[in-house]
């Protein structure tokens, strides 16, 4: 009973429109290469990494209140984990995966005892400082190939439906736990020490061990979806997995514009995050530029809509798709409390 | 004692007294506005580039500052007074985005001007030297910087001390609200102080400019310097930066000396590491 309750969608007049909804847009994913065409295959092959990656974030610094700059740590992590043991012990792709996820998330346990002591900024520089000394370290391996980096040799001979499914698959279930742990005990924990974790620990939340556990989670997540994305892109160059350009500059544009702190905003950001790079990239004349064109966009959502595109909207007309919240048997509401 | 480890102390020391600088204004932001500016790094090498653009009608880099520090005041005043106070209040987390974003927009609009190409500011001075007995010598350019770097932090000393913004900006940093019953305008004195910062982010960002190659991307190694030199003197300690940025500079040199020098920047890294960890609070808090 407890169980179905993490599971219980918004009890109001149209949550069977709702669910409905929800399983429409999954049979629509899994079925998607059979009738797509090969650029819509990869497209949103792209979405279900970048969504992965800002959910992430969203965890840490929408749930947590921690502000990571360091997640490319893991992406890298994970990755090399996965070329490594792919490439020298034969290990299969699926498992690989799952090892370098664990293999990130035993990092994420062991800085947690030295990050999970600092606050705000020094929080956020020293994620980045860790990340930027992981790939320091690492390009003296020559097992890890150095500057160079490695290539996922077993991924050379995947089909791009077979990466399809790595990517939509991880989503899918990453959606899931997400959504099962904020409505768990934990999750109620979380949203207590975020807005308050003082008054929260005195009621008796573990704080420590709360964020223990979200870095854990991120750490292990984080670390398949870095995984997942060198499977489709088959090279690790080791600059650009470790690089805060690439990976944490786009995982803070999706959820900030999507929605900080809601469930479906990373989704929201994510479709936008990869059409709109997508997009900028064939412009060629425009060079770095896109990049400057994404940031001005972030810093003015920032601003102006501070809740990003699903908060200002959830906001405004008292919906939500899927919400982090549980839902009591009977209860029916349309309208959401202010601060969520 | 060996000459080189000699070279290396007093490289590491001159050094220090520019890292000191670059810190500066961080530190100064940090302890007044409370906001960490992840731009920091890449406003000192926007001020290099814009050093270059002067640097086509004057030969000289020192000169330039003569544009190069009014434009930076008016970027920083206006970037604190158009962006960041609109955020103050919001809680940490905005303000530090949006100095993540605006140094992702420095960084590309570098990018786009000035292409990936490494750049320096050429100066006659760098390679004058001064030979301290057989084999240690003391570079004149890195010699000046240091003493410009602590001129700047003297200066900045005496400008909070004796006049009226200077207490005005002290003022806010100490207690907001009664500073603004007693008339100060909050909002003009953190403009007036991002300006003050990135006015010191000009200075030694040319002297850096004239030390070092620098291109579009070195901007965030420079923010994690200004960050070690904040974490180890302490938020708002003027002083205090002065000694870390000596400390920091030291540390690094010389532990590349004895590491070996491809470490140097990892050795860097280490240092802040082991002070977040074990004393956050710096060296020289208040």
């Amino acid at each position: 009973m407890k169980l179905l309750d993490l599971f219980r969608i918004q009890n109001t007049a149209n949550s069977k429109i709702r669910l409905a909804a929800i399983v429409a847009a999954v049979v629509v994913l899994m079925t998607l290469p059979s009738w797509g065409g090969g650029y819509a295959v990869f497209i949103v092959t792209l979405m279900g990494i970048y969504i992965t990656l800002g959910m992430m974030w969203n965890l840490l610094a929408g749930y947590s209140g921690l502000v990571s700059l360091g997640l490319q740590m893991y992406i890298g992590v994970g990755a090399f984990a996965l070329a490594a043991l792919s490439n020298y012990y034969g290990v299969p792709l699926v498992i690989g995966l799952l090892l370098g996820g664990v293999v990130s998330m035993v990092i994420a346990v062991g800085l947690s005892y030295l990050l999970l002591r600092m606050r705000g900024m020094y929080f956020a520089i020293a994620t980045w400082m860790f990340a930027e000394a992981m790939v320091l370290l690492l390009v003296n391996f020559e097992y890890f190939g150095r500057g160079q980096g490695l290539f996922v040799l077993a991924a050379r001979s995947l089909s791009e439906t077979e990466k399809y499914y790595f990517s939509i698959v991880m989503l899918l279930v990453v959606l899931l736990v997400v959504v099962l742990l904020l409505r768990s005990r934990l999750g109620l924990g979380l949203f207590a020490i975020r807005d308050n974790d003082v008054a929260s620990q005195t009621s008796g939340v573990p704080l420590f061990k709360s964020k223990l556990i979200v870095m854990m989670v991120t750490g292990f997540i984080t670390g398949v979806c870095g995984g997942v994305y060198y499977i489709a892109f088959v090279w690790i160059q080791p600059y650009s997995a470790f690089s805060i350009t690439t990976w944490t500059v786009a995982a803070v544009f999706i959820v900030v514009i999507g929605g900080i702190g809601t469930i479906t905003g990373p989704i929201v950001g994510g479709v936008i995050y990869v059409f709109l790079s997508q997009y900028l990239s064939t412009l060629t004349w425009m060079g770095s530029l896109n990049m400057v064109i994404l940031g001005v966009i972030a810093v003015a959502v920032i601003i102006v809509a501070p809740k990003g595109i699903v908060g200002t909207l959830q906001h405004r007309f008292g919906f939500e798709i899927i919400s982090a919240r549980r839902w009591m048997k009977g209860y029916v509401t349309d309208r959401l409390p202010d601060h969520i | 004692m060996d000459a080189a480890l000699i070279q290396s102390i007093i490289q590491g020391l001159l050094m220090g007294g520019l890292y000191a600088a670059v810190g500066l204004g961080m530190s100064m932001i940090f302890g007044i506005v409370r906001i960490t500016n992840l731009a920091h790094g890449d406003f000192l090498i926007l001020a290099c580039y814009i050093s270059l653009i002067f640097m086509g009608v004057i030969n000289n880099p020192i000169v330039t500052l003569v544009f190069v520090v009014p434009i930076m005041f008016f970027i920083g005043f206006s970037m604190q007074r158009s962006l960041l106070n609109r955020v103050i209040g919001r809680g940490d987390e905005p303000p530090l985005l949006i100095t993540f974003g605006l140094s992702i927009i420095v960084q590309n609009l570098l990018l786009y001007f000035f292409t990936a190409d490494a750049q320096r500011l050429h100066s006659n001075l760098l390679l004058e030297s001064i030979s301290l007995g057989e084999r240690v010598r003391i570079p004149v350019l890195w010699l000046i910087s240091c003493i410009v770097g602590v001129a700047i932090i003297l200066v900045l000393g005496l400008y909070m001390k004796n006049t009226y913004m200077g207490r005005a900006i002290r003022a806010t940093s100490d207690d907001t609200e009664a500073a603004q019953l007693v008339g100060v305008n909050i909002k003009s004195a953190y403009g007036i102080a991002m300006g003050i910062a990135m006015m010191t982010a000009a200075v030694s960002g040319v002297f850096i400019g004239m030390v070092f190659t620098f291109y579009p991307s070195t901007g965030p190694s420079y923010l994690i310097i200004a960050f070690a030199v904040v974490v180890i003197g302490g938020i708002g300690s003027i002083y205090g930066t002065l000694a870390a940025g000596l400390i920091f500079g030291l540390a690094q040199v010389v532990g590349g000396y004895i590491v070996g020098p491809q470490y140097q920047q990892l050795i860097g890294y280490v240092i802040l590491l082991i002070m977040l960890v074990l004393r956050p609070q710096g060296l020289f808090q208040r």
